[in-house]
């Protein structure tokens, strides 16, 4: 309660008011996400207090959502794949000129999910920070594995490709001085590797320079659409029977999904589109703009982003490209998540958290009068945007430390973000890889040094065996499906 | 109309090379023993070698005819053909710091890649980029300074 405290001072909650503004905006933008936004913003906070950086990131986190879903709405242009499904029923709204309406149900049903989920962090997540106590490095080791494999094989449309971008980012972060020996590897000789690849640097030229040259070269010059708030007022009685059901549900399926491991806004956003679909009472409107299929969606992506605060900060482990950022700013400042950050930085976490909720409020009060607002940001030309991205990706890149080497680094994988669009491949794997795998192999030399080398030390406990067991399960199971699928005929 | 399959082999080469490395790095390493009972060589080897594998996977997916799908994004059609010189233009954007952040400084830099890109996007106006890409340039250099981000000397080879 004393978070509550903290995150009412006026300084911060002018934090929590910037944030929100910052990340509206952004996630209104094309090409920048909430991520991206964190990461850049990552050289500025160096010099303000942890608490406010953070209170900070959770309203660019929540505002990013909220554009995002704004856009989905009014411009059929979803930001990011957790807005997909408020895509297809809220623009058919907002063309048939019920778009306040569908804004009004993301905003409400997103504010309801928000705060419902931020409760269920409140008290889901110390109880499993106790549990993280028990955990030995064996069980860690097991349980990034599982991470790590749902993280590549979930997202994306091929498991080779989601591997492979996996394998990537662990490539990448085994750059630079062993931990545990001190002994330089794949360094090429190059002093400036050392110190290994900066998340941030790979982040920032996976997301924007990669993002850029992608546009750039398949560029379509049509202005956006953009359907007028005109018609209808804002909810009536109807809307909100309708909808609050959906918001329950969405939020159901969103934080206990965005939760686990596997992290990802698809899987609860589609989830919840369906079942609306299923359950509701005038299913033909279903494609036409059904105000539960925005209902629903939005609610369950917000929960589902709120979901993965908890694996982040009570075990220390990023679930997506988001909490990886996150994760790489907790340990700018010497914190690391983890059981161990409930109990040392209390009053932090807390203040955190209940920024969450205050964040919320601001979100749901800022966004719905200054939408017109932020849609206006859409009419800046479109090379001017991207053009001013590459901009403050090299403030973010050079900011760091005026490194040549982190410029090169921005190139080359800025071209690699490119392919990677090209043909495929998810990018978000890379991250996790980058900044999970050399905590995962800490913990595996940890585990074995501890069992005298013996690998069936990996094994030895209960946990560690049930989550490889969900590791392969999540790598065989499209085959495991296909299998019975044919089976079935 | 069905797609043309595309077999980007040089990406699957490409993947190996990256694999193998890592792996022969990795085995320059030591492997096994010390403290930690496994050397910082082991997972750099496994890392290595398990990429070169999926290279492998890879090559054969392509050469049975995988497909693969550009990414949907906002203002990119992704069944558009690829303009190349506007791909050129953009990463020349990306590129041209390595030659000028040093000796020029960030805000010339900032003009030459905000110029490049808007070019990369179809921009005729040159003069008006550059001028509105060094403003942004001298902006973030000032702004970002006085909040604490070191950005370097302003115009390095006139020593400001």
């Amino acid at each position: 309660m004393t978070g509550f405290g903290v995150a009412l001072h006026p300084v911060n909650l002018l934090w929590a008011l910037l944030g929100s503004v910052l990340g509206t905006a952004i996630g209104v933008l094309p090409g920048i996400g909430p991520a991206l936004t964190i990461a850049l913003l990552l050289p500025v906070t160096v010099q303000i207090a942890p608490t406010a950086a953070f209170i900070m990131f959770a309203g660019v986190l929540y505002g990013a959502m909220y554009g995002g879903s704004t856009t989905s709405i009014l411009l059929n242009t979803p930001g990011e794949s957790g807005s997909m499904m408020t895509a297809l029923e809220g623009n058919k709204m907002a063309k048939a000129g019920r778009g306040a309406a569908a804004l009004a149900t993301a905003a409400i049903g997103s504010f309801v999910a928000g705060t419902l989920a931020t409760l269920g962090i409140t008290f889901f997540a110390p109880l499993v920070a106790e549990l993280a106590f028990v955990f030995t490095a064996a069980d860690y080791f097991a349980l990034m594995v599982l991470s790590l494999m749902s993280v590549s094989v979930v997202l994306g449309a091929s498991r080779v490709r989601g591997l492979i971008s996996l394998l990537l980012g662990l490539a990448l972060g085994v750059v630079g001085i062993d931990a545990q020996t001190g002994q330089a590897r794949l360094t090429f000789g190059s002093p400036a590797l050392l110190d290994g690849v900066e998340l941030t640097v790979v982040l920032v030229s996976l997301f924007a320079v990669g993002e850029i040259m992608y546009v750039a070269s398949r560029y379509r010059s049509m202005p956006p659409q953009i359907n007028p708030l005109s018609g209808g007022a804002w909810m009536t009685k109807e809307d909100w029977k309708r909808s609050w059901k959906p918001w329950l549900r969405g939020t159901a399926f969103g934080f206990p999904i965005g939760a686990l491991p596997t992290g990802g806004t698809e899987i609860p956003t589609f989830l919840s589109y369906t079942v609306e679909r299923k359950l509701c009472k005038h299913p033909d409107e279903f494609g036409h703009g059904a105000i539960e299929g925005v209902a629903g969606p939005e609610a369950a992506n917000n929960a589902a982003a709120a979901g993965i605060l908890v694996p982040l900060l009570t075990l220390g482990l990023p679930t997506s490209a988001t909490a990886a950022i996150l994760l790489a700013a907790f340990q700018s400042y010497g914190l690391q998540p983890g059981p161990f950050l409930f109990s040392n930085s209390h009053d932090l976490v807390w203040a955190v958290i209940a920024s969450l909720y205050i964040g919320n409020i601001m979100l749901l009060v800022l966004n719905l009068p200054l939408v017109g607002l932020w849609v206006r940001l859409l009419l800046i030309p479109r090379p001017y945007l991207y053009a001013g991205i590459l901009v403050f990706a090299m403030v973010g890149i050079w900011g760091i430390s005026t490194s040549w080497m982190d410029l090169l680094i921005m190139f080359v994988i800025g071209l690699a973000g490119y392919v990677m669009r090209v043909y495929d491949f998810p990018i978000a794997p890379v991250l996790i890889g980058l900044i999970l795998g050399p905590m995962a192999e800490t913990q595996l030399r940890r585990a074995l040094a501890i069992g005298n080398g013996d690998p069936m030390a990996l094994v030895a406990d209960p946990l560690s065996i049930v989550f490889l067991g969900l590791a392969a399960i999540v790598l065989l199971l499209p085959l495991l499906l296909r299998r019975i699928k044919a089976a079935a005929g | 109309m069905t797609p043309k399959t595309r077999r980007p082999w040089w990406l699957g080469l490409v993947i190996v090379a990256i694999g193998l490395l890592w792996f022969f790095q990795g085995r320059s390493l030591p492997q096994l023993g010390g403290y930690a009972a496994l050397g910082p060589g082991f997972f750099v080897t496994a890392v290595g070698g398990l990429l070169a594998v999926f290279g492998v996977i890879l090559l054969v997916q392509i050469a049975r005819g995988e497909k693969f799908e550009p990414q949907e994004s906002e203002d990119a059609q992704s069944d558009a053909q690829t303009s190349w010189p506007s791909l050129l233009w953009a990463a020349a954007g990306a590129a041209v710091p390595l030659l000028t952040m040093q000796p020029l400084g960030f805000p010339l830099t900032a003009m030459a890649s905000f110029a490049m890109v808007t070019r990369a996007f179809g921009s005729r106006r040159v003069l008006l980029d550059c001028v509105i890409g060094l403003f942004l340039g001298i902006v973030c250099w000032l702004g970002f300074s006085r909040l604490g981000v070191n950005l370097g000397q302003a115009l390095p080879f006139a020593g400001w």
